[in-house]
């Protein structure tokens, strides 16, 4: 499961637009692979790293 | 050394003056009227160069342009703004293009354009340039069931240092780009200096 199908099953209320507004996923082609440059949404909390790694 | 000193029109002189030479030295003048080069001209006198700013409305320069593409296919994460990578230089006159990155040492106004394909499969898609990391300009992206991608064209400013460019693509769901010359690619060049 990828970081987006992840935020995806904590929060099932974003859509597809959303990442390209006020949250920001980003992947620089290196070793860190993708992460969250971005979270700007005005209702849901920015999720931990421990939520995501419990998905 | 020898002088000959030739008297101003109403006053002062102007000086002409051998150097201390061994040798014969002949200075031929030119047939034409004109004004011989000072320091203080837009031409170096010492070596002729032509500076950049010194360059006539219409007269390009020489400064950075590159070109590259993706030439082995690497995938896009879904939703997720992903760093193009380009495997490929058609041109990097200055060398400034390395690790798909583009850092001109020229600092100036870059034009910069770039795009991205998929082959097939409906989804949302983009393409960004990233400046210093973070992102710059993003351009529309069209996704049908035939496939399409996204592009993005901007005038950039570089300081010529640490500045630098590179292509995001983005993907409602994961697509690989088409990695062809004239599909995945990513230009640009200097077009004003600083």
């Amino acid at each position: 499961m990828n970081l987006y199908e992840k935020i995806i099953a904590l929060y099932p209320s974003l859509v597809e637009q959303d990442f390209r507004t006020c949250i920001r996923l980003q992947n620089d082609a290196d070793e860190k692979g993708s992460y969250i440059a971005k979270w700007e949404h005005p209702t849901l909390p920015r999720p931990t790293d421990e939520q995501l790694g419990a998905v | 050394m020898s002088k000959l000193v030739l008297s101003g029109d109403t006053s002062g002189s102007v000086t002409l003056e051998s150097p201390a030479v061994s040798g014969t030295t002949t200075l031929t003048l030119p047939t034409t009227s004109g004004t011989v080069l000072t320091s203080a001209s837009t031409i170096t006198p010492s070596t002729g160069t032509v500076t950049q700013a010194s360059l006539a409305t219409g007269v390009a320069g020489t400064g950075p342009a590159f070109a590259a593409y993706q030439s082995t296919g690497v995938a896009l994460t879904a939703a997720t703004y992903t760093k193009i990578t380009f495997q490929t230089e058609e041109y990097d006159t200055n060398s400034n293009f390395a690790s798909s990155r583009f850092t001109p040492t020229v600092a100036g106004y870059y034009q910069i354009n770039g795009a991205w394909q998929f082959g097939s499969g409906g989804t949302v898609t983009s393409c960004a340039i990233y400046k210093n990391g973070t992102v710059y300009k993003e351009g529309a992206g069209t996704g049908g069931t035939a496939g399409y991608g996204g592009t993005v064209s901007s005038l950039v400013y570089f300081n010529g240092s640490s500045d630098y460019v590179e292509l995001y693509g983005y993907a409602s769901s994961a697509k690989t780009p088409l990695a062809t010359i004239n599909a995945t690619y990513f230009n640009g060049a200097l077009v004003r200096g600083a």
